[in-house]
Order: C-alpha cells, then structure tokens, then sequence
C-alpha cells in the first residue's frame, strides 16, 4: 500500500500544484523518483513528528495541500495535540498517511505499535479516518479524499487483505449477505482472516475502510442481526456501538501491551484474532442466539 | 513608552477590570514587541485578509488582551469591544481565536504550537517565491517546551530568512525551568540572533530590520506588568487576575506615572 501511495501521489502532484510531501525521514529511498521529479515539493523535515503536523498545518494555511507521512504511532499518538489544534482547530486541513498499521512492525514491539490511532483520531472534530485494505483502495481512496478540505488520515498497511472491493469513501460494503442471524462488522486488512472464518457459517459480513463519517445507515439494515466487530484496532467498534441498537460482541485489542514480537500473524493468533479463534468466537454467538437450529450453527 | 504602548496598556487595564478576565502581566510584557512588528509588517486593519500582508502569529496565546488592544490600537477593531473579553459569544476569547478576530491568523493557546504554524506559513511562502514575512511571538516560558525547539530546528535548517521569531524573555519561569541565556541557544540552533531591551521600540525595530539570511530571533528582554508598579512587583499574584474599579484606576495612575 505504501508504494501505491507513492504511485498515487505522484501522479496527483503531476496534476496539481498545490500537493506537497512533509516527511519524518520515513519511506524516503521509496519517493527516490518524486524527488527528483518535484525537489521542491518533497520535505523531509527531519524526525520530529509535532513539528511535521504544525508545519503541515502552516503550509496549509497558505494554499498547499500536504501529505504527512512517517511510521503511526509517531504521527498520531504522538502529536494528537498538533493534529487536535494546529489542524482541526484551526481548519487547516492536511492529509496524514502512515505505515506501520498496528502490529505490522510486531518484531519491533509495543513502541512501533499504532493502538490508539484511530480511536483517539475519531474523537476530534472533523477528522476523516480511513483505512484502505488494499492497494486499489488505498489509490480510490486517496484520490476521493486529499484535496477534501477537511484533515484526512489515511491507515496504510504492509498486509492487505486480497479481496477486491468496489470500495466508496464514507461507505459501507456489504461482503456477504446471507439472511443470517449475525453480521461481522469489520474494516481493513483484517478482512484477510474474517471471510474464510466465517465460510459455510450463516454469517452476514459488512466490511468498512472508511471509520469515520461512520456509514450508520447501512449497520441500521443489519439491526435485527446479532453484531460481532471484529478489528486489529480501535475505532471501528466505538462506531458500531454508538450506533446498535442490540449488543455488540467486540473481538479486537487486548487491554495490554503486547511485546510477543514475531509477525502479525503471531501477534493476531496470541490475541485471539487468527482466523481460527473469529471462527471460534462466531459459532459461539450463533450458539447462543434462541432459534437458531443446531445444524446450521456449524454447517 | 509610546502614546499606543500606554494606550494599549490602559485599554488593557480597563477590559480586564470590565471582563473579569486576562493575563496582565504578560499581556504587558509584549506590548512593544507588538507594535515593533506590526511597524515593520506589511498590513493593513481596514483588509484584514490583504493578500499581500505580511502574517503575524501569537504563539504564547495567553497575552490575547495585550495583542487584542495593540490590534485595537493599530485600528483593527474599537478597543471598547475587548471588554467583552472572554464573555460567552464575545469576539474576543482569553486565546485568539483565527475565525473570530480580525488580524489573527492562527488560533493558539496551547503552548508551543504557534512557531510550529508560522514555520510552515513561512515554508509555504517561500516555496511560492513570496516576498511576505511571517512573526510569531513566543514566550520563554513557552520555550519550556520541546515543540519550540523542534520547530527552530526546522526553521533554521530550512533557512526560512522570511520567518521571525520575538522572543518574550519576561522571566515567567523564574521559578522554575529557566532558560539564562536564550540569544546563545537560538544562536547555537542556526538563527541569527538580536538581544534588544524589549520594551524599547526604536531598538526593536532596528533588530527587526537588519538583514539576514536564515531564520532571525530578536530577543527583547522585557518585564512582566510593564508600566504599572504593582503588576510589576507582584507578577505572580497577578497572572490572571483582574482588578477591581478601585484598583483599576490606581494602576491607571501608576502607568500615567511611569515617566519612560
């Protein structure tokens, strides 16, 4: 996703003048071209995350449009009070894209881990928050949202799902329909592990890469089912459960840090979001719904 | 002290005793750093959007009344209308607020943001190959924090010879986190640095005035409550604090007395 990104910028930058790049000395062998292409448009400040955002906010200011990029957490978790006032405050918009979703860096522990990115982002005012699955997202995506006027973080990863998904910014799709009796609610890459947990199971499936606006019309056609939100991050179940009317069942962080290194297929099977465990924890919902006959329940 | 320094100063005096609301002391304290830059900037209080203005940013938020009444002073606005300082619907909060005050371009508050904000304004100029200039006012408390630090960094390695910091050396941290010899670290960060008595016009302006190549700090070394003897002696007691009528007048008098 990360060289669509580059992919996709440069070809905006082409088109319009106003695009500058602001970089925390991240990804920048990958925009070795856009370099070369545009000097005077690629940034890269230095590391020093808060100074990015206020920068970012300030060229703003005058006309450019600015796309922030460096590693998650620093760029988020870090600076949430450049990206609250210096940006949303005072309505200078800038796009945010990252790497380094989660536990892509697992091997580099809790340090290199964005946990509180998109949950915290959702809380400020005027923020978009996206989450592309994968690279023909991220390019549809981007396209739709970077010159919106409004500040944008766009959540890439280094793991996407594979699916192909006519995705829209600010709305919902519907992966499977089945009539079921439970719908998993999920949003980007961890799609991966969610369509073959829930084969041959009456499970519906809504898969969204835009967390905010939130697409609640859609979850309200979904309101008779039993929801189970199942994300490797924050954001998308404080959504959904502002927006159910029934219970939610939450498959997603653990409240702890999580140092088990490896890879996130390690990390997402210790914290019980491997395709076998969302297999598991769906069968135990359906278990649990009234009326829903045993053969069925585990095809 | 100039017939608009003690006017500003007087109308400061006056909002807070009316609203209720203020930080005297160093609302004081930048006064004629204020009016310096605005001496020097391009601008113009009847178009406050004049494309070709030159910007000016307060990053230390809270001396609002001071720079509200300079603005006042310089004709962006009745100074009466400040009055209603931190009253809800006013105007005028007790931190600028960029979509409320005419003449404000960044809304600040927090600390440590502002510098951030008008490095990239500055950034955004001269990569469109503007003549404009940007000022920003910071405070050495606000130099406290790491944000500032990071931001000259940038500034000076972006050699950003349109960008001015003023620097508030008011000594607001004197009881706690000082920073003795401010001129030296802007200095040792790549700035070209000025260290001027801060509360003299002519001195700051020529500062402001000298060329140079990258990224310039003028230093102004100023006191806290400026002009009044009671807001001077006792700054701490009087950080946001406003006065009564009675009192108000008094300190109107000290500052009608102040023969500099």
């Amino acid at each position: 996703m990360r060289k669509q990104f580059r992919d996709t910028v440069t070809e905006l930058a082409e088109a319009d003048e106003r695009v500058v790049l602001v970089f925390g000395d991240i990804s920048v062998f990958l925009f070795e071209t856009f370099t070369r292409r545009f000097p005077g448009r690629f940034l890269n400040l230095g590391i020093c995350e808060n100074t990015l955002v206020s920068v970012a906010a300030g060229l703003a200011s005058q006309g450019f449009i600015p796309f922030v990029h460096t590693i998650a957490p620093f760029v988020t978790e870090r600076c949430l009070e450049q990206i609250k006032l210096d940006v949303g405050y005072n309505g200078f918009p800038i796009n945010i894209v990252t790497c380094g979703a989660t536990y892509d860096y697992a091997w580099d522990g809790p340090t290199h881990q964005a946990i509180a990115d998109m949950g915290a982002l959702r809380l400020l005012p005027g923020v978009e928050i996206v989450q592309p699955g994968t690279r023909e997202e991220t390019d549809q995506l981007l396209r739709a949202r970077y010159a919106s006027g409004t500040p944008t973080y766009f959540r890439l990863s280094d793991h996407p799902h594979g699916a192909s998904l006519p995705v829209e910014f600010g709305r919902g799709q519907v992966v499977r329909d089945v009539g079921g009796p439970v719908t998993v609610v999920t949003a980007g890459p961890i799609l991966a592990n969610v369509l073959p947990a829930v084969e041959t199971l009456p499970v519906n499936v809504l898969y969204y890469s835009t967390l905010k606006p939130f697409d609640a019309v859609l979850l309200s056609r979904y309101a008779h089912t039993r929801l189970v939100v199942v994300h490797d991050a924050t954001g998308l179940v404080e959504q959904v459960c502002e927006h159910a009317a029934g219970p939610v069942t939450r498959l997603g962080l653990p409240d702890r840090f999580v140092s088990c290194y490896g890879t996130i297929q390690d990390v997402r099977r210790d914290i019980g979001l491997d395709v076998e465990h969302i297999r598991r924890t769906v069968v135990d919902v359906l278990s649990s719904l009234p009326g829903v006959p045993a053969r069925i329940k585990v095809a | 002290m100039t017939p608009a320094a003690r006017a500003a100063r007087e109308w400061a005096l006056r909002c807070s005793q009316a609203a209720g609301q203020g930080h005297l002391p160093s609302s004081f304290s930048i006064v004629e750093l204020v009016l310096s830059a605005y001496a020097v900037m391009r601008h113009d209080p009847a178009a406050p959007q004049w494309p070709e203005r030159d910007l000016f940013v307060l990053s230390k938020g809270h001396a609002a009344l001071g720079y509200y009444c300079v603005l006042a002073q310089l004709g962006y606005f009745p100074p009466a209308a400040v009055e209603r300082l931190g009253a809800h619907r006013s105007t005028f909060g007790c931190h600028p607020d960029r979509f409320k005050v005419p003449g404000v371009e960044a809304s600040c508050g927090s600390l440590g943001h502002g510098i951030g904000i008008a490095a990239g304004m500055a950034l955004a100029l001269q990569l469109q190959g503007s003549g404009r200039r940007v000022f920003t006012l910071i405070g050495d408390g606000e130099a406290n924090e790491g944000s500032v630090w990071e931001a000259v960094m940038v500034a000076a390695d972006q050699r950003l010879s349109n960008l001015t910091i003023l620097y508030d050396h008011n000594r607001s941290q004197a009881r706690c986190l000082q920073i003795p010899n401010p001129a030296e670290r802007f200095a040792a960060f790549g700035c070209a640095t000025a260290d001027v008595d801060g509360h003299d016009e002519d001195a700051i302006v020529a500062a402001l005035m000298a060329p140079s190549d990258t990224v310039k700090v003028v230093v102004g070394r100023t006191v806290k409550g400026y002009g009044c003897r009671s807001l001077e002696d006792n700054f701490f007691e009087w950080h946001r604090k406003s006065p009564s009528p009675d009192i108000c007048a008094e300190l109107v008098s000290e500052l009608h007395a102040k023969t500099i």
